[in-house]
């Protein structure tokens, strides 16, 4: 997405700046002081990030109207409000990230249309605005749950000053970590400055410290390897086994540089955040010595992955338990194959991302319908000594974390065509023949 | 109190497929086999039928966050059950 201004939290601009108006925050004694302090720093990045007139338009239309969504589900649950606002909600998302979903299902005139919506420029059709929103997606994620929660009541303070912040937090605007709002508000309404001790201050400027050594230093290191080769292989310029070589390279380096960069960003963002006196949740745990691909998200975006679990998998399972308990389990791959299938095309709107999204619900699938077939065949004494053998344990390890690398290769190619291009040369050569 | 203990061990037994389940407050997911994120659901999905209560889906997830056991399921059951929710 192309937007006005880099934002970039390893960089020496937001680094200085957390430090210098952290430190400011301690001596703010008023906590609507350090609220207006953290709203004005939310308020800069979005005024060097928004590019126009019709992206600040349609933020204000996005957030807005699901703060008031919100409140009104607040005291008034409706069975068919909510899910009739969501599928409206759902279809802006998909206008405002240019899905090209809308090629296929708006007339021709329509998508082509040049005309005004709402104050905003539609050029060359609906898929060719001009609003850009930096984090929508994540916004998305955050309103769905707000309004969901809403609806169940169990959000007992709304109030628009928080949660206009909490969607547009400068930390975490840009990719998480996904905090829920109960968690925020309690914390809003505080914002203690919880480094007063000099031990939690050096253990949270070491944090800041790694995050930008991740970021700033391994992580590029490892996708200039992978860069350098990538475009290369993808031609076939290189054959026999210094391509299989440098495969391996391209097939290592991009989950390493993909975890270094957004661990660290998320290390970064996690200790900037408690400078100003909140706590965000964790989003990483060793990701990489998950047994299985179930197991990887627990690990690896741990709030996507919660909220995955709470707001997709949750809604379509839970009704098929509670109406037929004993055969609900036997058919819960496919609602873990529909969940992540759809987180997946929620990561981006090429082909490579709709690939990324079946291969790991392909993945969640195939562990679940093994875990039954085990759980049939052992009983659950036997399952569990089956899951604690060391020997089942590495082999395990080792075939997710390669799973995960093919998936990542899949995810890092734009065109899918390379990807497959890729491994069709693997094989051919390894084998000498083409394929 | 005690009487909701055994009824939701009757519940946990069941989910489980365990007759040996004690439930004790300290206890977690990693205490009992196989309570992992969907037999999470089924538990509270039966625990639902069997008390008459409704769990939201924050309350679901929240109870299957580090930290929490089965003595903070027994106290939102307990609490639930008090409010007739």
């Amino acid at each position: 997405m192309n937007v006005a201004f880099d934002f970039n939290v390893a960089g020496i601009e937001f680094i200085v700046a957390v430090l210098v108006a952290g430190a400011m925050f301690f001596h703010l004694r008023a906590t609507v002081l350090r609220q207006g302090l953290w709203a004005a720093a939310n308020l800069l990045v979005l005024w060097l990030v928004l590019p126009n007139a019709a992206s600040w338009i349609a933020l204000a239309i996005f957030i807005g109207s699901g703060y008031v969504m919100a409140q009104i589900l607040r005291t008034r649950p409706s069975q068919w409000l909510l899910p009739s606002y969501l599928v409206l909600l759902i279809a802006a998302f998909l206008v405002l990230r240019q899905y090209p979903i809308f090629d296929l299902v708006l007339p021709h005139a329509l998508a082509q249309s040049s005309t005004l919506i709402l104050g905003i420029p539609i050029r060359d059709g609906v898929l060719q605005h001009v609003v850009r929103i930096m984090g929508v997606s994540y916004m998305l994620f955050r309103q769905i749950h707000v309004l969901v929660d809403a609806s169940q009541g169990q959000i007992e303070r709304l109030s628009l000053w928080s949660y206009v912040n909490y969607q547009v937090s400068l930390f975490t605007i840009l990719a998480g970590p996904i905090q829920r709002y109960q968690d925020f508000d309690e914390q809003w309404r505080t914002l203690d400055p919880v480094l007063a001790d000099p031990h939690e201050l050096l253990r949270n400027c070491l944090r800041l410290l790694m995050g930008i050594l991740k970021i700033g230093l391994i992580a590029p290191l490892f996708y200039k390897g992978w860069d350098e080769l990538v475009v290369p292989l993808a031609a076939m310029h290189v054959s026999g086994w210094k391509y299989v070589v440098e495969f391996l390279v391209v097939f290592y380096f991009y989950p390493i540089y993909l975890y270094c960069n957004f661990a660290g960003y998320c290390d970064i963002v996690i200790a900037a955040n408690r400078f100003f006196g909140m706590k965000l949740p964790e989003n990483f745990n060793r990701p990489w010595l998950a047994r299985n691909v179930i197991e990887f998200w627990t690990r690896w975006h741990i709030t996507l992955g919660t909220w995955i679990r709470d707001y997709l998998f949750m809604p379509m399972y839970k009704p098929v338990v509670e109406r037929w308990p004993t055969r609900a389990q036997n058919w819960a791959w496919l609602f873990y194959f529909l969940a992540f299938f759809v987180a997946g095309v929620w990561h981006g709107t090429t082909l490579n991302f709709l690939c990324y999204g079946a291969w790991q619900g392909m993945g969640m699938s195939a562990t679940k319908l093994y875990e039954t077939w085990l759980l049939k065949r052992r009983g659950r004494k036997g399952l569990r000594e089956y899951m604690q053998s060391g020997w089942v344990r590495v082999v395990a390890i080792l075939a997710n974390f390669h799973f995960q690398c093919i998936s990542m290769l899949i995810f890092s190619q734009r065109d899918v065509r390379d990807a497959w291009q890729l491994f069709r040369g693997l094989f051919s050569a390894m084998t000498g023949h083409t394929y | 109190m005690d009487d909701i203990r055994d009824r939701a061990q009757d519940v946990f037994r069941q989910v489980f497929d365990d007759p040996q389940i004690v439930l004790r407050d300290e206890m977690t997911a990693d205490d009992i086999s196989g309570w992992d994120s969907l037999t999470h659901i089924n538990l509270m999905v039966a625990t639902e039928k069997r008390f008459k209560v409704k769990f939201a889906t924050a309350e679901i997830s929240k109870l299957k966050e580090a930290g929490q056991n089965v003595g903070s399921f027994l106290a939102l059951l307990g609490k639930k059950l008090t409010r007739g929710q």
